[in-house]
Order: C-alpha cells, then sequence, then structure tokens
C-alpha cells in the first residue's frame, strides 16, 4: 500500500478533453459535407478525400521521421487537414496534383513551423493556395454533379445565361459565383440567375469545389460543431454577419448587377471557411474581442474579394490574410485581468 | 434580470468537474484516531513562522501555546494533547517543504478528540456579551487562521484598519473543490456555532451587513443557517445568499463577485473595496475561541477518494500524520496512487505520508492511479493547439497559454506583463487544456522564479 504513490502540480484530475477529441470532433462534423460531396460527386468525392487524407498523413509521418521526433499522427490533425483540403478542391483535379497539395500543406504549411500549434497559416488554406497559384486551370475546372444529368442540354435546365453564352462545354460548369461575376462583367444583370441558382446551391447541386457545394450539409456541420462546443459561435457569426452586410450593402446600391446576400453566404467557400477554416484554433486569436475582429475581416476581406475584386472566390485569400495578422491582433486584445490592470 | 430571469449569482469562466461528494456527503462527523504523536507545525500560516516556546522533555497540557510570535501577521500554535514534547524537529510541511515543527508524545491515557459540545452556542446566543477588543483578543490568543485553505491570521482580517474600513463581510461557504465535505458538514451539525460566529465577527469588524454565500447545491446547508442565524428574531444586516455551484466559486474573489458584483482590484485583497471574508470553520473557531477559550487545537478533515475504504468526516487533532488519519480509515485499496492534502483541483500531493495535518487542511483525497493517469500521466501531452479554452475558464479573466508559454521559455518579465501575479492558481486552465498542459503549474514555478529574482535585485 502506498509504495508508490505519485507526486504533481495541481490540479490532479483533468476534463475529459483531448486535442485528438477535439480533431475527431471536427471529423465528425465533416462527415455532413463528406456525404453531400460523395452523393454529388460520387467516385470523384471518394478518390479525392481519400488522396488527401492519405497524403496529408504520410507526409506529416515523413516529416516527423525527418525531425527525429516522435510521429504525430495519432493527434489526427493531418487527418482534419486532409478533409478540409479535398472539400476545397475541384472535385476532378488529378490525383497527382492532389498528392502536391497535400504534401505542401503539410510540410511546408505546418511542419516546417514546428507542427501542430505552431503554423501561422491553415495548412489546407496554404495547400490550396499553392495548388491555385501553380495550376489555375486544373483548380477551375468545375464538375457537373451526378445528380444532374450530363447530357441535358442547359436550356432544358432554364440556364439561360449558359446558353447564351455558350461557356460551358462538355460535362463542366462554371460555378454560380463564377457565373455571377460573367454576368457582372457583360452586364447581363445578377437578378436573372440567382433565383434559381439559391435554392441549388443551399443542397449542393450545383458546380464547385467538392464539399462548398451543400449549404445544409455545412450548416449541420457547424451544427454540430457549435453543439459540442468544440468552436465558438463568435468567429462564425462574425464571418457571416460581415459578409452578409457588406454583400447587402452592395445590393441595396446596385441590387440588378449584384446578387442578393443570400445567395453569397450559401455559394462558395464562405460557409466552409465561416465554420471549418476560420475557427481552426491555432491560426485564429485567442481572445473573444480578437475573434470578433478576426471573423470580422475575414467576411469582409471575402466579400471585398468577391464583389470588388477580380476572383469570383476569396475565402481562400481573406482567410490567409486574416491568419497573418492573427499574431498582431492578439497582441492588440490582449485579455485584461478582472478588477482592471493591477499597478504594478 | 427585469424580464424575470433570476440569474444565480456566480463569476465569469470557471469549469463543471464532477463533484464526487456523494463519497462524504451524508457522513456525519466522527471524531478521529487517538494518535502517537502528533506534530504541531510552527508555520500554519500566512507570515512569519513562530518560535517554539516548549523545549524537549517539557510537560505540555492541551490547548497550551507551543510555538508564539511577535509579528502583527502570525498566529500562535498550541498543542492539542496533554503530553511530552519528544523533540523540536524538522518534518515535512504541505506548502514548504520541510519545516520546524513541535512533536509531542500524547500521555497514554490520552482519549481520542471529543466533539465540542453545541449547548453553549444557543439560537438566541447575543454577541453583545462581547466586546469587539475581547473578541479580537480572543481570535489572536486562539491562533485562529482562515480555515479554507489560505490560512490568513483571521484577526488581522477582521480587526478594523483605519486604511480600509469595512462595511460588509461575506461569509464563505461554498465549498466548490470536488470531493470535500467537511464545510457541509459543519454547516448542517454545527449551525448554531457558526452563527454565533458570525455574529462575533461582524460585531468585531464592524461591518453593518453579513452575506453568507453558500453554492445552491447544498440546499439544506442553506436552509439550516437560514434559520440558526434568523431564530433570535431578525438579525440586522445577516443575509444567506445561494450562489451558482461551479468551480472555484469558494474563491474570495469570485464569492465577492458573485455576491455583490463588485471587483476585487487584480493583485489587491478584499479590504480594498471595504469587503472582509471569512469561511464558515472559521467563524466556528471564533465561537469556540470567544465563548469557550478553546484555542483552534482540532478541525474537520474529510478523508475521501475513491481509493480510501472508509470515507468520511472527522474531528482530528491538528500534528496528526497524514498517514495516521488514513489507516483510522481503513486503510486504502492498492489502488490508490496519489495522496492530496485539500482536494483534487488546488491541493497539494504529498510525497511524505508522515507529513502533519494542519489548521488549513480540510481534506485528505486519496485518488487512483487510474484517476491521475487519466489526467496526468497517460493521456499524452501535444503542442498548445490555441484554442482559447483556458482563457475562456480563467476566472481572473488571464491568459494561461501565453503566461505559461513565457516561464516556460524563462520569460519571467513577459509572464509578469501578462497579469501572472493575478492568477489565483485555482487549476482550471490545466484542467480544461485538451492538449494536457501543465499551465498552473508553469504559472506557479513562474511566480517561485520572480520571487527568487526580486530577492536577488536589490530595490
Amino acid at each position: 500500500m502506498l509504495s508508490d504513490i505519485k507526486v504533481s502540480c495541481s490540479p490532479h484530475i483533468s476534463g475529459p478533453l483531448s486535442t485528438r477529441r477535439v480533431m475527431v470532433d471536427v471529423i465528425v462534423a465533416l462527415l455532413f459535407p463528406m456525404a453531400a460531396a460523395g452523393y454529388y460527386f460520387r467516385i470523384h468525392a471518394v478518390i479525392l478525400i481519400g488522396t488527401c487524407v492519405v497524403s496529408c498523413a504520410a507526409a506529416e509521418w515523413l516529416c516527423c521521421a525527418i525531425r527525429r521526433k516522435p510521429s504525430t499522427l495519432d493527434d489526427f490533425s493531418a487527418v482534419v487537414t486532409g478533409i478540409l483540403l479535398a472539400l476545397s478542391l475541384p472535385p476532378r483535379i488529378p490525383a497527382w496534383a492532389a498528392v502536391v497539395g497535400s504534401v505542401f500543406a503539410i510540410a511546408i504549411g505546418k511542419m516546417v513551423f514546428g507542427g501542430l500549434g505552431a503554423n501561422v497559416f491553415n495548412p489546407a488554406m496554404v495547400g490550396r493556395a499553392f495548388l491555385t497559384a501553380s495550376f489555375g486551370m486544373l483548380m477551375t475546372t468545375w464538375t457537373t454533379p451526378a445528380t444532374l444529368d450530363p447530357n441535358m442540354s442547359r436550356i432544358d435546365r432554364g440556364n439561360i445565361i449558359a446558353a447564351r453564352e455558350h461557356v460551358i462545354r462538355g460535362r463542366t460548369q462554371a460555378t454560380p459565383l463564377a457565373w455571377s461575376k460573367m454576368a457582372i462583367k457583360r452586364r447581363l444583370g445578377g437578378e436573372t440567375y440567382d433565383d434559381q441558382f439559391f435554392a441549388a446551391t443551399v443542397t449542393g447541386e450545383v458546380g464547385g469545389c467538392l464539399g462548398e457545394t451543400s449549404a445544409i450539409a455545412l450548416l449541420m456541420g457547424g451544427a454540430y460543431l457549435l453543439i459540442r462546443r468544440t468552436i465558438g459561435f463568435h468567429i462564425p457569426l462574425a464571418v457571416l454577419l460581415s459578409a452578409f452586410v457588406f454583400a447587402g450593402a452592395a445590393y441595396l446600391k446596385d441590387s440588378w448587377t449584384y446578387v442578393h446576400p443570400f445567395f453569397h453566404l450559401t455559394s462558395g467557400g464562405l460557409l466552409l471557411g465561416a465554420f471549418f477554416i476560420a475557427t481552426d484554433p491555432v491560426t485564429a486569436p485567442l481572445t473573444r474581442r480578437g475573434m470578433w475582429i478576426f471573423g470580422l475581416g475575414v467576411g469582409t476581406l471575402t466579400m471585398l474579394i468577391r464583389i470588388v475584386g477580380e476572383y469570383p472566390e476569396g475565402v481562400m485569400y481573406a482567410v490567409l490574410l486574416m491568419n497573418a495578422v492573427t499574431p498582431l491582433i492578439d497582441r492588440l486584445f490582449r485579455s485584461v485581468p478582472v478588477g482592471g490592470k493591477p499597478n504594478v | 434580470m427585469r424580464l424575470g430571469i433570476v440569474r444565480s449569482r456566480s463569476f465569469r469562466g470557471g469549469t463543471h468537474a464532477a463533484q464526487k461528494k456523494e463519497l462524504t456527503r451524508e457522513k456525519p462527523i466522527e471524531p478521529g484516531p487517538a494518535v502517537g504523536e502528533v506534530a504541531v507545525m510552527l508555520s500554519q500560516h500566512i507570515g512569519s513562522t513562530c518560535r517554539p516556546v516548549v523545549k524537549k522533555q517539557d510537560k505540555v497540557s492541551a490547548g497550551q501555546a507551543v510555538g508564539e510570535c511577535d509579528a502583527f501577521v502570525c498566529a500562535p500554535v498550541h498543542s492539542p494533547v496533554n503530553g511530552v514534547v519528544r523533540e523540536v524537529a524538522l518534518r515535512s510541511h504541505a506548502v514548504l517543504g520541510r519545516s520546524m515543527a513541535v512533536v509531542i508524545q500524547p500521555d497514554p491515557q490520552e482519549n481520542p478528540p471529543k466533539l465540542p459540545a453545541a449547548e453553549m452556542f444557543a439560537p438566541d446566543f447575543d454577541e453583545e456579551a462581547y466586546s469587539p477588543e475581547q473578541i479580537c483578543d480572543a481570535v489572536l490568543r486562539a491562533g485562529i487562521v482562515g480555515m479554507g485553505g489560505a490560512g490568513f491570521p483571521t484577526r488581522v482580517k477582521i480587526e478594523p484598519d483605519p486604511r480600509f474600513p469595512k462595511d460588509t463581510m461575506i461569509i464563505n461557504g461554498c465549498e466548490c473543490e470536488p470531493y470535500i465535505t467537511c464545510d457541509y458538514r459543519i454547516m448542517l451539525e454545527w449551525t448554531g456555532r457558526i452563527a454565533a460566529g458570525i455574529k462575533l465577527a461582524k460585531r468585531a469588524a464592524g461591518c453593518s451587513r453579513v452575506l453568507v454565500g453558500i453554492e445552491d447545491n447544498k440546499p439544506d446547508a442553506i436552509d439550516a443557517l437560514r434559520a440558526a442565524l434568523e431564530a433570535g428574531g431578525i438579525r440586522n444586516g445577516i443575509e444567506v445568499l445561494a450562489v451558482r455551484t461551479k468551480y472555484p466559486q469558494g474563491g474570495e474573489r469570485q464569492l465577492i463577485k458573485a455576491i455583490l458584483g463588485k471587483n476585487v482590484p487584480a493583485g489587491g485583497i478584499p479590504p480594498m473595496i471595504g469587503v472582509v471574508v471569512l469561511n464558515v470553520a472559521t467563524a466556528a473557531a471564533i465561537a469556540e475561541a470567544v465563548v469557550c477559550g478553546r484555542p483552534l487545537t482540532h478541525r474537520v478533515v474529510t478523508v475521501t477518494g475513491e481509493a480510501i475504504a472508509r470515507p468520511g468526516n472527522y474531528y482530528v487533532a491538528i500534528g496528526t500524520s497524514v498517514r495516521e488519519l488514513i489507516e483510522f480509515c481503513g486503510s486504502v485499496t492498492e489502488k490508490s496512487a496519489k495522496v492530496v492534502l485539500g482536494g483534487p483541483m488546488m491541493g497539494i500531493a504529498v510525497a511524505d505520508l508522515e507529513t502533519p495535518i494542519t489548521k488549513t487542511t480540510g481534506a485528505i483525497t486519496v485518488l487512483t492511479a487510474e484517476q491521475i493517469g487519466k489526467a496526468k500521466f497517460e493521456r499524452r501531452r501535444t503542442a498548445c493547439i490555441r484554442c482559447g479554452r483556458c482563457l475562456q475558464v480563467c476566472p481572473e479573466s488571464l491568459n494561461p497559454t501565453r503566461i505559461a508559454h513565457a516561464v516556460k521559455s524563462n520569460l519571467i518579465d513577459e509572464a509578469e506583463r501578462n497579469y501572472m501575479a493575478a492568477c489565483i492558481e485555482c487549476g482550471c486552465c490545466s484542467y480544461v487544456c485538451p492538449a494536457n498542459i501543465e499551465l498552473t503549474g508553469y504559472i506557479k514555478t513562474g511566480k517561485i522564479f520572480l520571487a527568487r529574482q526580486k530577492k536577488r535585485m536589490p530595490q
């Protein structure tokens, strides 16, 4: 009895939460958009997610081996990165490109900084940015959801703009946001298509990145994270609110040119970004006030890029830019102790 | 509040750790063991260490002072038994590592500690019979210190101080630490004594009102104390309030926030906002000291934990060793792995089972290998994932991860800039950390480093 008692600092008990459990929670939440991706893009979804997850894990293991450190695979953060990267890529991107993106995401996006917790930028977004910069063509080739008949003519589906523009051939379909951009440039007006598309962007039956199309699935995943308290509501709310206000202001100013703000919320990567990417704890600020500023920045920058800038989509750059200023936000919004700053 | 939603009184942050109070909740206070040796530590409080006033081979009687001190912030210590001083020597001390103690060999015919009688403290107890000076003097002579854990000499707290006029007294009956039930039991069983102590302390401190805060998971204690305090007619300015069950509700800063809605300045003390906080056990000790002239030589200790065969609340002599108390409780099962003086959140794990109980020891918690394994040793530590949970639970709104990492990198000034000194060491940050980082441990270490640096630097 009591021959082998241990001594350590208090507290002597601890809560049930672990890093792995946080990551597993995120993976569970990502099952919703993964299921939607599987439904709409079938085998492509399976191949892409599988490729990204396996190559992210392999890259992490390799980096640990090179650094002669114990493998950190068991915290599952590489799996989360792999899934997030896969969900933000076009469904039919070649497997080799997915592997390149995954390895870049883990090796350059995370491990060179020192691994989990030390990276400045969201690894999945680093991988995606690398692919966008290197293989622009592959990153903008979209696939029609398998639930739509690929041989069906565009006019049958009521997509007058598409028929008029003759821009889409074969099995590819431009994303709703790209269409809105084209329409603005060609002075066709935003209202002609957003009503048709709105329902499709909610269910996910549109072209786009693998996991970004279905707003419902993303909202369900986000709700799961919020209910499990894996993430706080501050960042998603700030992102969506600021994006909505920005898009709403543009819409009110010129409702013929700019699409409805709800359309902006449901399409593109905004929901995936708001619930899964901007909330990455490592690259987001620590304090509540910092989180509000961070979310505000992501939402506003996204809309700035979408509405004013040249790209149809801006979540990735918005997140990366705000990641870069996270240390500054943390410095500006320090936590103030209860009872005010002491006079020391 | 205007809309009819009654928000329970509480503070920002904190955790809801498993209570585990059911182990000893229903166990009435029983007399502790008659021990073979008592070691009365000469430092059981914040402030100067006492000097021994007895020598080896001296005969001492129960209640006789064995250590005294002339410093203002100090409290004398007394022998709990009749016996002979065996030696004045070093003993393991939970907080100080090793410290001097007067070791007393009790007389062979010495009985187990007797529970004090309750008749002295009738419901219509009249504190007016004692003058404030008389009360302060009795409290000083009895060596009463804060029995909630900090051990600040009570006389210093209740004596009127022209610098900090006190108008409100808060009585702390929260007992927010998991496992511990000693305060709960005395609130139920020694209600009259606590009520008398509260009235005496109020009179000594000259406070206009007294607010008793008890967590809402102890409704019977709330009712009992309410009844006792209002028994002798409506007492002006004494009120019993329920506060929300949340750790660390019993921290004095947190309790003041919950009850008064006021914050004590960071790094400051309650008298700065005119408040004095006393624990219920301290109140009971004050009543015994003033009315019966009994010094503080015994206290109720909860011996608990899944690894204890016979958990319970025991009235034990201060100076009893942890080993004797554990053996008295039917020894421990083989699963035991850690012996903690106090509760699992803030208690101190002891390596030496001969460590004696002091005035501030409310509990001995013996944890199983499985419990501590999960908490400390089996679960892998990962890098900080910056999730910010430590910031959310910190009751003092600090940034624990930043302080801890500054300490880890030996950047003590950076830790200081992030208000390390304001940390109350409640352990909430370590408790919630998914990366299993010992944030509280780093912060405590940082405070020690800072103290050493300051000592080395000439002012």
